[in-house]
């Protein structure tokens, strides 16, 4: 009797081992947690049609899962085989992703890739190619945009105000409050100086990885230098801008110590929630270069747009995938223009289609939303993808060699260590050997 | 320098000794291996080439069966080379543990070699190889013991009646063996492979699976005293603020803890167990809440600066924290802070040696004529740093890889630019942000193993000194 039980009890263990063994694995997607109950919704739609066009049941269960998009591709990277068969990253992860044997399949499918050449800037498709074994390739589907813009207390600021850092500078004077809290010390915080262009000719004052090359870049420049000084007055002044306060961004908006932030889409939420009907949203203030900061051959007087990176988020393929064959249909849906369009209107996400300012409802309207998305639709005419995803490194190199504390530094000269040109164009040199990937 | 060199010699001397002794101890274990195969049984020679046959010969035969699946699984693992993702363990793990990989794997073929497994799999091989010594030593021996009872007239032992002195006289080995397994997984395991790692250049710019790491000596120790980059420019600037913290954090603490028990404690006082409730309370709510609690209470915009601006005190907020002005600023604050969520657990432990100070130890002090300071000084004073002498050492620990506070209070900052440790950063935290934020791996494995080299070292040497320990049967 006792053996008999055994028998069973152990041919059930092993069935269902067997048939646990035997179960497909669901097609998993990460999309950010925000927009997760969208993208499921938009995959009923997709199995929908596919069945419908097939005469057959889509084979796989599709499950779309909430991840931190910030940080999707380094839990990714740590394990890829526990990893989804797509992912949304933003672009400059990709030099990482193809690092070495490559994280990420390159998209095949000419349907696909014709929607991607045809849809998007070429700013956007230039970011998301890279050479790998003497070949070019494109490794994402870019489906969503984003840049930096201004955050402001509409109860001290007017829209004329906020045109100029010195319009916002002035009122801040006036009511003894900061003009600025910055959300981050980060390289991407730092860039509405960093990145900042002349307003009349558009031309830079730095150069950055251009095309993907190490060398084709310079931080010790006449203008950066007279930026740099610009921005050591406007952050030294009690009135002027400032690290956010150790008790957050959103804490100085809501006290009114700060009377603008720079921030993205993300930043729109904490914000409203701290101002309140008092938000007003604006593309990233112009400065002008004075007597006092010109340097070189750099001419006072010059008016100069605070720039951005402006950036996309993409879809990216898992290269251990067992389900590579069904990817790429997947993606030409989730990046169509009528999948953008309706994330747009629902979750009210920036979209990466070049002409969805003039072709998309609701890019006309008043209301804040309207605000946000036209005022980042207007930074993209001042602002650069960010270049780092050719190569791994120019991201470490960019961002986390301590570059944008340097450059911080300089700008907040806490111990009067760069009160004199050369002590800043001598830091800015230091700056420029990190960029390099030089280690002094 | 009489003295030191008398000391070096001394200690010289018991080193040479304890090598000597180890050396012996491997000559008789290796000499009682031969006699075993000489003089044993035929089972008992059978038992150096098959595992289990020595207890099959003596008719143990669930015990000959389980060393023989032992000899058999790790065989099979060992020839076979099972892999999980890719990489095998077995006898390829050892040549990987020296390679760390070869393919380079391309694009639309294979991946790379990943030399992180590689690493893993070769150090958990080699763990196998010693477990399957030790089970092949512990066959041999268990035959030859059989021998010895069947040469002193015995019945070899049954299964049952090894289970039963399991249970029995060898209780211990019973109640150690899964610790012992558990201690050599999760942590022997993952130290020895940190320690590898920083030997390595696994850094940022490594992808375990799509590029592979080497081995690179001890170029990255060297660097600490090559005078260049960020471990050589802050490791003595960071362990010195780690170990002025850890003695101020822990000594603060200690006495801050000891007077408030003493003053509960006093006759006279009333509530004390309200007192003691209200103190413990703090040890009852989670550590980061009253951490995050402090923080936000002393941010520019918090109720403290409010405070003291609508008093007039200050005219603009002042920075505590991580954006405080000066580095003393902030290390004194957080080792203020400290003393909140410390002094607690001091108290209640001193709470407790109080109340069991034998009373007629103090009535024999008075009637001697010894005053209240002098019977606290010579008395309670002494008894309270006896016992807890242990406690201040591995408090004193604790606090040298305190994380919570420095990471929740300030994130290690006010900040050096050009340096990743700031300037409240302990080794732990600025070994978390070299690591996990700045991803060089074999870096933070330098500096994980000169924080074990200075914990380990304080402990056993502070440790050895102290009374508890030289004198640990005299407390009853």
């Amino acid at each position: 009797m006792k053996i008999k039980s055994l028998i069973i009890m152990l041919a059930t263990v092993i069935t269902l081992t067997l048939s646990g063994c035997s179960r497909q694995t669901p097609l998993v997607i990460w999309v950010g947690s925000e927009v997760q109950e969208f993208y499921e919704a938009q995959m009923i739609e997709y199995v929908r049609l596919y069945n419908e066009q097939n005469d057959s049941d889509f084979p796989f269960v599709i499950e779309v899962r909430a991840a931190d998009t910030g940080t999707a591709a380094g839990t990714f990277l740590d394990d890829m085989d526990a990893g989804p068969d797509i992912l949304t990253v933003a672009h400059d992860n990709l030099g990482r992703l193809i690092a070495g044997a490559g994280a990420i399949r390159p998209i095949q499918n000419p349907a696909l890739i014709a929607q991607i050449e045809n849809d998007n800037s070429a700013a956007f498709t230039s970011v998301i190619r890279a050479t790998v074994q003497d070949q070019e390739y494109i490794f994402g589907v870019p489906y969503e945009a984003q840049s930096l813009i201004l955050y402001y207390n509409t109860k001290y600021l007017t829209p004329e105000d906020v045109q100029t850092w010195e319009g916002i500078w002035a009122v801040a004077q006036e009511n003894n409050k900061r003009s600025l809290s910055l959300t981050g010390t980060d390289g991407f915080n730092n860039s509405f100086l960093v990145l900042a262009t002349n307003a009349q000719t558009g031309e830079p004052i730095v150069r950055l990885y251009e095309d993907g090359v190490l060398e084709n870049t310079e931080f010790v420049t006449d203008g950066m230098v007279s930026v740099l000084r610009w921005g050591q007055e406007f952050f030294t002044h009690p009135n002027g801008a400032r690290q956010a306060s150790d008790s957050g961004w959103s804490s100085d908006l809501d006290t009114e110590t700060s009377l603008t932030v720079i921030g993205g889409a993300w930043h729109f939420r904490a914000a409203q929630a701290a101002l309140g009907s008092n938000l007003g949203v604006a593309k990233l203030p112009q400065f002008t270069i004075t007597e006092d900061h010109a340097y070189g051959d750099f001419p006072a007087g010059t008016l100069m747009q605070s720039g951005s990176f402006t950036d996309t988020k993409m879809f990216v393929m898992n290269r251990s995938s067992d389900k590579l064959e069904y990817l790429e249909d997947i993606l030409l849906f989730l990046s169509s223009q009528e999948v953008q369009q309706a994330s747009f209107l629902q979750n009210s996400t920036l979209p990466a289609y070049q002409n969805a300012l003039t072709e998309f409802e609701g890019m006309s309207g008043e209301g804040i939303q309207a605000q946000l998305t036209l005022a980042q639709l207007e930074m993209f005419n001042y602002g650069i993808p960010q270049p780092f995803g050719r190569e791994a490194r120019f991201n470490v190199f960019y961002y986390q060699r301590q570059a944008p504390d340097r450059i911080l530094e300089i700008l907040r000269n806490t111990t009067s260590q760069f009160d004199t040109v050369e002590a800043i164009v001598s830091e800015m040199q230091a700056i420029e050997r990190i960029w390099f990937g030089i280690r002094d | 320098m009489t003295r030191l060199k008398h000391l070096i010699h001394k200690k010289f001397k018991s080193f040479t000794k304890a090598f000597l002794n180890l050396l012996q101890g491997i000559k008789s274990r290796f000499e009682a291996f031969f006699q075993r195969f000489k003089s044993g049984s035929l089972g008992t020679k059978s038992a150096h080439l098959v595992m289990g046959s020595g207890n099959v010969y003596h008719k143990q035969y669930i015990k000959g069966f389980i060393y023989l699946s032992i000899q058999v699984v790790f065989i099979s693992i060992f020839l076979l080379n099972p892999e999980i993702n890719n990489t095998p363990i077995g006898y390829k793990a050892l040549g990987n543990f020296i390679t760390l990989g070869t393919e380079l794997g391309d694009l639309f073929g294979s991946l790379a070699d990943n030399s992180m497994l590689m690493m893993l799999f070769g150090v958990v091989t080699f763990g196998l190889i010693i477990v399957f010594i030790a089970a092949y030593l512990s066959n041999i021996k268990s035959s030859a013991l059989s021998d010895q009872r069947v040469k002193d007239g015995k019945q070899p032992t049954t299964f049952k009646e090894d289970v039963a002195e399991l249970f029995d006289s060898r209780f211990h080995i019973l109640l150690l063996t899964p610790t012992i397994l558990g201690v050599l997984t999760f942590t022997l395991l993952p130290t020895l492979f940190m320690i590898f790692i920083a030997f390595t250049n696994f850094d940022r710019e490594i992808v375990p699976g799509l590029n592979l790491f080497e081995w690179v000596g001890w170029q990255n120790f060297t660097d600490v005293f090559s005078g260049r980059g960020e471990i050589a420019n802050r490791f003595v600037p960071v362990l010195t603020w780690t170990l002025t913290w850890a003695f101020f954090a822990t000594f603060t603490c200690y006495i801050g803890g000891i007077l408030l028990a003493l003053m509960i404690n006093k006759p006279g006082v009333h509530f004390k167990k309200f007192w003691r409730t209200v103190f413990i309370l703090t040890i009852a709510l989670p550590q980061f809440i009253s951490l995050l609690a402090m923080q936000q209470i002393l941010s520019e915009h918090g109720p403290v600066n409010a405070t003291l601006m609508s008093l007039g005190i200050l005219d603009q907020p002042f920075a505590f924290l991580g954006q405080a002005r000066t580095a003393m600023t902030a290390r004194v604050t957080v080792i203020m802070i400290n003393l909140w969520i410390g002094i607690p657990y001091t108290m209640l432990m001193t709470s407790g040696i109080l109340m069991n100070v034998p009373k007629d130890t103090y009535e024999a002090a008075q009637i001697d004529g010894a005053s209240k300071f002098q019977a606290f000084k010579n008395i309670t004073l002494p008894y309270i740093i006896f016992i807890t002498t242990p406690y201040l050492i591995t408090s004193f620990i604790g606090n040298i890889t305190s994380f919570n506070i420095i990471f929740l209070l300030t994130g290690g900052d006010p900040n050096i630019p050009g340096s990743v440790a700031g300037q409240t950063d302990l080794l732990v935290t600025w070994l978390y942000a070299l690591t996990i934020e700045e991803g060089d791996v074999n870096v933070g494995s330098v500096i994980a193993i000169f924080t074990f080299i200075i914990t380990a070292s304080a402990t056993l040497l502070t440790y050895r000194r102290s009374k508890a320990y030289k004198e640990e049967d005299t407390f009853q």
